[in-house]
Order: C-alpha cells, then sequence, then structure tokens
C-alpha cells in the first residue's frame, strides 16, 4: 500500500500499450452489486481522481514561507488549452438553454422544457465534444480496430452529468457522472502534464466550479427536483463534491510533500459557523466552493438555516478545523454517495473506469446477496467493503447502511432495514426505494417521454 | 390539567414531550386505533387534510386558518413525518389530539407511515438525533400498523353557504337564480377567492328519503346525474334532499384488485405497508390522465385514469374520492370531472417549492334534520336501485388555501450535535 506516498495519482493509460475501449454499461443492478463496485478499479480511479484534486485545493507553503490559497477566480492559476475548452463547452450548454424555454403549460412540479434541452444537447454530443477535446482523446482507438473510439466512454460520462429528463431531476450520481467525464480525460491524457497540484487545481476552480454554476441554472431554469434527498435530513438537495473541494480551501498549508492534514484551519478562513450567517454567506461563496455551494441553498430555500439544513448547520458546529471538515465531507462521500446503490446504480463501467476487481480489494464481509427487493434487508454492507487505497488512514469507514445515521453514535439500534437506498425524485413523488433497480436509468437514447413508466416497477 | 392536556400544550409549543410519555402516548393510540375499521366513517361537518411532512409551524398555520381542535373535526389523509424537521413534533402532537379528542380528528395511513420509507427519508434520524436512540422511532412504527387506511365522509351537504367577504378580484361563475355554491376557494383571511356555482337539483319525492332496498331490475340502466331540473319540479326549496354521495379518502388512490369499498375493509391492515397488493396501491397511487391503469414511476402502486374513478364512484355510491400523496402548486387539485381531488397541506414543500397548501370543508347537509344518509357502498348503485330518479351530487367543497408559516419566531438550537463523519 502506497500509504507513506502523500500524493497519488491517476495514472494515464500507457501510451505503447494496447488498450480496448469499451462501450460503458450498467453492472450495479442490485443491492448487493454495490460491494462489487466499491472492489473495482473503477471505484479505485474514481476516489483516487477525487482525492487528487482535494488535495490540490488545500493552500499551498510556498518555498519563500509565504501561503497561497486558491480561492474561485484566483490570479495564481492559470487555465490549461483544454480547461479553457472545457470552459467553452460549459457556455455552449449554456446558451442552449435558451433554445429550450421552460414550458408554460400545466405542470406538477419540475419543467419539461429540461427534456428538450437534453435532446438538443443529445443530438450536438458528437459536434460538441469535438470542439472541446483533442482528437488524441477523443478518437483515440482501441487496439483492435473493430472497437470503439474513447468517444463512446466520454459520451456516456458526459451525458450522465445533467440529470434525468426522465424523472426531472439532479443529484449526486449525475455530479459523479461529470467527475468520470473529467477523470476520463485525465486518463486519455488530455491535460497538459505539470507539477502535482497545477492541473488539478485548474480543473476544479475553472472546470468544476463553471460545471456546479451551470447545474445550478439548470435546476432553477427547469426546477428539476433533487434526486434522492432526504429532505431536511441530507447534506445537500443535489450536491457533494462543493463541500469536499470547498473545506480543502479554508484547510491549513501544505508543503508539496506534506500529507493532508486532518484538523485545522488556514489562519484567515472564516469560522465554520458562518454558513449560518447570510451577511458571510453573501461574502465568502465568491471565493469558496463550499459557501457557493451553501449560497445557492439560501438562493433556492426559505426558512431558518438550522431547520432546513441541520446537517449543515451542525458541521457548522465543529471546532476542530476545515481540515477536518474536509475529512469528514470525504468519509461520507465515500459512504453516502458512493456507497449507495440509488446513486451508482446508474453509472456505467466500460474500460477507463473498469468493473473488473482490483487486486488489492478487499473482499467484503458477507456476500448473502440473495435478493435485491424489498425483503432483502441486508445489513452487510454496514461496514464498506472495498479496496484500501492511500487515502485510507487507519480509522474505519464509517457504517453506511443500517443504522448509520451520520449522527448516531455507536449506539447499537435495532435491526433496521437497509437506509442506503435512497430513491430518487423525492420533492413531490416518494419512489418505493425497493423499486429502484427497476427505475429507468438516465439518458438512454430511446428515452420514454412519459417518465419510464414501461417498466413493473417490482422488476428487476 | 391532565398529563394529556399538557402534552398537549407542550407540543403547541413545538417542545417534545419525555420518551416515557411518548411510549403511553403510542399505547393509548393503539388501543383506540385497534378498534376503527380499515375504513373509518366519519361525518360532515368535516376538514380534509392532505400531507403534513414534519411542517409543524404550518401545521399550525393549518389549524389557525381551518380551526383549532376540536371546535372543527378534522381528517388527516397521511404523511404525517419524513423530510420536514419537525415530524416528531407534528405527529406526536396529531397524535395527543386523536387520543384526546378521538370522535374529532381521524387520521390515515400514508405511505411514509412506514418502517422502510422512514428509514429512508428522514424520521428515523430525526428520531435518533432528537431521542438518542430509535426507541420513539419504533413506538411510532408501531402506531403506524394500526392507523386506517381510508375514511368515508358522509352527510356531505351539496350547497354550500356563502361565506365570507367576496375580494374584488374573485373569479366566479355567476350565482343566478336557481343555483347552488359548489365550491369556493378562501385565502388564509378568510376572503373568497373563486366561486362556482351549479344548477340546483330539484328534489322528487322518491329521494326525499332514499330508499334503501328497492330493487331494481339489473338491466335498468341507471343515469348519471342528469342535468339541473331533470324530470323534477317542486318548490325551489326543494333542493333539501340533494342527495350527495360519500366522499372516499386515501392517501394515494386506487387499486385494480379494490372494487368495492367493502374490499378495503377486508384487508388485515396491522402490518409494515407491503410492496404490493390492495394496501400499498391505496397507500402509493396517482391518478393521471390516462385510459385505465397504468403503472407508476414510483415503483409503487399504480397510475389510474379517469375511467377509473368514475366507475368506481358509481359503483360505491361515492361522489368523491379526496386524496394527498403529490405536491400540487395550488395546494388543491380536482380531476376528471370533480370526481377525484388532491389535497395537499404542506406550504413552500422542503422549504423550495413555492407552492400554497390547502385543506378542504366538508359542510354538514342539515336539509334531513340531522340524519346521516348512510351511502357508503355497503348497498346501492351497482344494484341500480336509485335507478334514475337521483344522481350522486358532489358535495360542496370549500377550499382554505394558505402558505408557509411566518419564520421569525423560531429560535436557533444552541447543541450542534457532530455526525460520526466529522468526529
Amino acid at each position: 500500500m502506497a500509504a507513506d506516498a502523500p500524493v497519488r495519482l491517476l495514472p494515464p493509460l500507457d501510451p505503447s500499450a494496447g488498450h480496448s475501449f469499451i462501450e460503458p454499461t450498467k453492472r450495479i443492478h442490485e443491492h448487493g452489486d454495490v460491494s462489487e463496485f466499491l472492489c473495482s478499479k473503477g471505484y479505485v480511479d474514481i476516489m483516487t481522481f477525487l482525492l487528487q484534486l482535494n488535495r490540490s485545493m488545500f493552500p499551498a507553503k510556498l518555498s519563500d514561507g509565504r501561503v497561497q490559497a486558491w480561492p474561485l477566480n484566483s490570479d495564481a492559476v492559470e487555465y490549461s488549452a483544454p480547461v479553457r475548452q472545457l470552459q467553452q463547452l460549459l457556455s455552449k450548454l449554456e446558451a442552449i438553454l435558451d433554445e429550450a424555454p421552460p414550458d408554460k403549460g400545466p405542470r406538477r412540479f419540475g419543467n419539461i422544457g429540461f427534456r428538450r434541452w437534453y435532446e438538443i444537447v443529445e443530438s450536438r454530443v458528437s459536434t460538441l465534444l469535438e470542439e472541446c477535446l483533442s482528437p488524441e482523446v477523443l478518437h483515440r482507438k482501441s487496439s483492435d480496430p473493430e472497437g470503439p473510439t474513447a468517444e463512446a466512454e466520454l459520451k456516456a460520462y458526459f451525458l450522465g452529468s445533467w440529470g434525468s429528463p426522465q424523472r426531472l431531476d439532479y443529484g449526486t450520481g449525475h455530479e459523479l457522472s461529470f467527475l468520470a467525464f473529467l477523470a476520463a480525460i485525465w486518463k486519455l491524457s488530455g491535460f497538459p502534464k505539470s507539477t502535482p497540484g497545477v492541473e488539478e487545481r485548474a480543473i476544479v476552480l475553472g472546470v468544476v466550479q463553471p460545471y456546479l454554476d451551470l447545474v445550478r441554472t439548470i435546476i432553477k431554469t427547469y426546477t428539476l427536483e433533487p434526486a434522492g434527498s432526504h429532505g431536511v435530513w441530507g447534506l445537500d438537495d443535489h450536491s457533494f463534491v462543493p463541500y469536499i473541494f470547498g473545506s480543502a480551501q479554508f484547510a491549513p498549508a501544505l508543503s508539496e510533500t506534506d500529507r493532508v492534514p486532518e484538523e485545522g484551519s488556514l489562519p484567515d478562513a472564516p469560522d465554520p459557523n458562518g454558513v449560518a450567517k447570510a451577511n458571510i454567506v453573501e461574502r465568502e461563496r465568491r471565493g469558496n466552493l463550499y459557501f457557493s455551494a451553501i449560497g445557492f441553498i439560501y438562493d433556492v430555500k426559505r426558512g431558518p438555516f438550522w431547520e432546513h439544513s441541520p446537517m449543515l448547520y451542525d458541521i457548522s458546529g465543529i471546532r476542530t478545523g476545515w481540515a477536518k471538515i474536509n475529512k469528514g465531507m470525504i468519509k461520507m462521500y465515500n459512504a453516502e454517495v458512493l456507497s449507495k446503490f440509488p446513486v451508482v446504480q446508474h453509472f456505467p463501467f466500460g474500460s477507463l473506469f473498469s468493473w473488473d476487481r482490483d487486486p488489492n480489494a478487499v473482499p467484503p464481509p458477507s456476500t448473502s446477496h440473495t435478493t435485491s427487493g424489498p425483503q432483502s434487508r441486508l445489513t452487510d454492507n454496514a461496514q464498506v467493503p472495498g479496496t484500501k487505497g492511500p487515502w485510507a488512514t487507519s480509522q474505519a469507514v464509517p457504517p453506511a447502511g443500517g443504522t448509520a445515521a451520520p449522527w448516531a453514535t455507536a449506539r447499537g439500534g435495532p435491526a433496521l432495514p437497509d437506509t442506503s437506498r435512497l430513491p430518487p425524485g423525492p420533492m413531490a413523488p416518494t419512489r418505493a426505494p425497493w423499486a429502484s433497480s427497476a427505475q429507468p436509468g438516465p439518458p438512454p437514447s430511446d428515452v420514454d417521454p412519459s417518465g419510464g413508466m414501461t417498466k413493473a416497477p417490482w422488476a428487476k | 390539567m391532565s398529563d394529556l392536556d399538557r402534552a398537549i400544550a407542550q407540543l403547541r409549543a413545538c417542545r417534545l414531550i419525555p420518551e416515557a410519555q411518548v411510549r403511553e402516548l403510542c399505547y393509548k393510540a393503539r388501543e383506540l386505533l385497534i378498534e376503527e375499521g380499515n375504513v373509518v366513517c366519519v361525518d360532515a361537518p368535516v376538514t380534509i387534510c392532505g400531507d403534513i411532512h414534519g411542517q409543524f409551524h404550518d401545521l399550525m398555520e393549518l389549524f389557525r386558518v381551518g380551526g383549532d381542535v376540536p371546535d372543527t373535526n378534522y381528517l388527516f389523509m397521511g404523511d404525517f413525518v419524513d423530510r420536514g424537521f419537525y415530524s416528531l413534533e407534528s405527529f406526536l402532537l396529531l397524535l395527543c389530539l386523536k387520543v384526546r379528542y378521538p370522535d374529532r380528528i381521524t387520521l390515515i395511513r400514508g405511505n411514509h407511515e412506514s418502517r422502510q420509507i422512514t428509514t429512508v427519508y428522514g424520521f428515523y434520524d430525526e428520531c435518533i438525533r432528537k431521542y438518542g436512540s430509535a426507541n420513539v422511532w419504533r413506538y411510532c412504527c408501531e402506531v403506524f400498523d394500526y392507523l386506517a387506511l381510508g375514511a368515508l365522509v358522509l352527510g356531505a351537504s351539496s350547497e354550500l353557504e356563502p361565506s365570507g367577504p367576496m375580494m374584488d378580484t374573485t373569479q366566479s361563475s355567476m350565482p343566478i337564480d336557481d343555483t347552488e355554491l359548489e365550491t369556493e376557494v378562501l385565502n388564509s383571511r378568510g376572503e373568497v377567492t373563486m366561486s362556482t356555482y351549479r344548477p340546483r337539483q330539484r328534489s322528487s319525492s322518491r329521494n326525499i328519503s332514499p330508499p334503501r332496498d328497492i330493487s331494481a331490475g339489473p338491466g335498468q340502466a341507471p343515469m348519471r346525474s342528469g342535468a339541473a331540473g331533470t324530470g323534477a319540479s317542486g318548490d325551489a326549496r326543494g333542493s333539501l334532499s340533494n342527495r350527495t354521495g360519500a366522499v372516499l379518502c386515501v392517501h394515494g388512490g386506487l387499486s385494480p384488485v379494490i372494487d368495492t369499498v367493502d374490499k378495503i375493509r377486508l384487508i388485515d391492515r396491522k402490518q409494515e405497508v407491503p410492496h404490493e397488493g390492495a394496501m400499498c396501491d391505496l397507500l402509493w397511487s396517482d391518478p393521471d390522465e390516462i385510459d385505465g391503469w397504468g403503472l407508476s414511476p414510483r415503483g409503487a402502486g399504480f397510475l389510474f385514469g379517469g375511467d377509473i374513478v368514475k366507475h368506481f364512484n358509481y359503483k360505491n355510491d361515492l361522489s368523491l374520492v379526496a386524496r394527498a400523496h403529490q405536491l400540487v402548486m395550488e395546494g388543491y387539485k380536482e380531476m376528471f370531472d370533480g370526481g377525484i381531488v388532491t389535497v395537499w397541506s404542506a406550504p413552500n414543500y422542503c422549504y423550495r417549492c413555492g407552492n400554497v397548501a390547502a385543506i378542504l370543508e366538508l359542510g354538514e347537509d342539515t336539509s334531513s334534520g340531522g340524519t346521516v344518509t348512510r351511502s357508503n357502498g355497503d348497498y346501492g348503485r351497482s344494484n341500480g336501485l336509485l335507478g334514475a330518479t337521483a344522481g350522486v351530487r358532489s358535495p360542496g367543497r370549500r377550499y382554505r388555501v394558505f402558505e408557509a408559516a411566518a419564520q421569525d419566531t423560531r429560535g436557533m438550537p444552541a447543541k450542534k450535535p457532530v455526525a460520526d463523519y466529522f468526529l
């Protein structure tokens, strides 16, 4: 295990070795498959890339002793050509909003104008990608001349990044897809080689934040429902990664060889309890991803912050600094996003994010996944199995299933039904948690405009 | 002041009662609920409410707008818990009121009153956070299993007494001679914002006292309520016998395996909500603009069309199905020529939807000297007995629409429990 190395980087594909691209397909069909996912190479790559980006957002100790922080719109970060091209891609997607105005007819909640927007994006996807990715990246060939090019894989993650046109919702599964899109470009050497951190922070500040801005615009324009939220009892209705990267921005500074700190804050970082104060949120949202996400909550929600966002409010009481928050956010992302069947069930696997088992993976504690039906009250994911990556510290990942109310300490609750199945689309229609595997996934090309009513709900 | 009254006062102030008291309350509630049938019969007048979802302050606003218990009779169609911050306070208050005034308040089960759903959508988390253990969650879930699955409102008047001042902007179909007020929409200040009238239906001697056991030939096709005054003469006061069918209240909707109200009565309801079958469908289904039945995108229950509703109402002598379960921006939504209505009582749902909430008041038909016409599906139209003489009229419907409660008075909690991930 490479636990001693401070930085582990997502390795690009070896250009000299043969490679076969694969049309990505879904592999997580039932709850038990999540354990497999957590042992897959795809999972390790996603997590590695996330942590690589995360590390880059920690302020830097410069050689002259000064500390360089990385606020949004920082002059100290230069955007490479690939980053600028991705920004243009996002601008084009934003411009398509004008071509697909919200529908004015009667609606219950989500606006079907979003389906039009998505259709347009889908119809132009090849051109859009061609304009923003170099041919060496986009059209990289399989060793087998009959095999698909990298485009097949890039497209899948790109199109999965914008919410579900069927369900008119957006959630962390879509955010994950965009992360995979960027990681795929990384693996295809689509970003220039540089000192560790340089290109990564350009990606976060120059692409991830504009992506989040665009997604927020889309959500507001079409009133997309939060996919899989618990109402007030989740972290955020739609997003997760801004809380990771934003907390890193306020953490103590690092040298190139330092390990990521687990406590403390940058000296002039705002107190975490600022999230409950509108004026501080207004000030900080311009420079920080965490506060930018909080600011969006302020934009769309009415009512006391502690009431509509109790988890974020509780986190604001943490006294051990932004690094502590950052570490908690990563653990939580692992447990509440990557380990949740309803979130990851739509994630497709190809060659870049492979379903193959990682050789270092720790087998899950139990394999009794006999059904995915409602009776399968799985308790066996109470311990997130999976690969111990270099980021894994001695502390075990917290329980993900069963009694895992995050604030619930080890009180030993009852044998509970599995809580890890967050059904999507909670704003209005509650979906049956046991039905999740039958939910039509995001964007197949032949989208059923009636909202996926053609599948029996209990169908596996 | 009894313990119960003290608990009510405390919960009204949005303060929780001790765990031991919750346990006792839940025990008493179960004793009471076990006596109720799957379909509770409720006499008008009654105010029908939809989803609450832990929006306690908005529930207080609902009581302000609709009148307090026990002065107003209430029927809540489930989904008391999940998503909101105050599911505990909201549900425990309603439960206290149920135990204190059992004849004044009716609670039926929603799809969220379930162990599996509450562990996903927040109520379980809330119990852990507020009580430090799952005990209270367990007590509440045991009560959920005993909640009725539906209610039949009997004796509702077909005509509303006009209420409140009309706003200048009131939209209204003109009241003309020989019309009756059918629906009225009021804002939270009690001002009428919309009203609709319909032709008064005259009575004939036959349906002043509706015959219960006159059988008609099976081939005799009964007609749906005819146009106004069809075949009826009589004086202008002849509306006395305006016969309104019963109103069936369920959380979600209809089920393909339930064709009569009696079949609901046969369900063994004292269990966790199953994932399919009649009980599941009643709590999960949604009406939709389709013909017949459709599969629900929720993965439980079904979609059902206007033809299903018409047939069901006709066969069961119902004039209306009232249900909740779906956010509607205007607070209520009538569909299928008024055969079904969705009532939604959680304003600005999840703090962000921008919707208003509504409650539905059904008035008492005082015309028959307080005798309630028992038309609850036990007998009736399926036998064709009423023939062509009387249609079942829908009840007069008064919707009170309200917005989210003001928030300025809510204090901030001092303690911030820290989640495991951040320890």
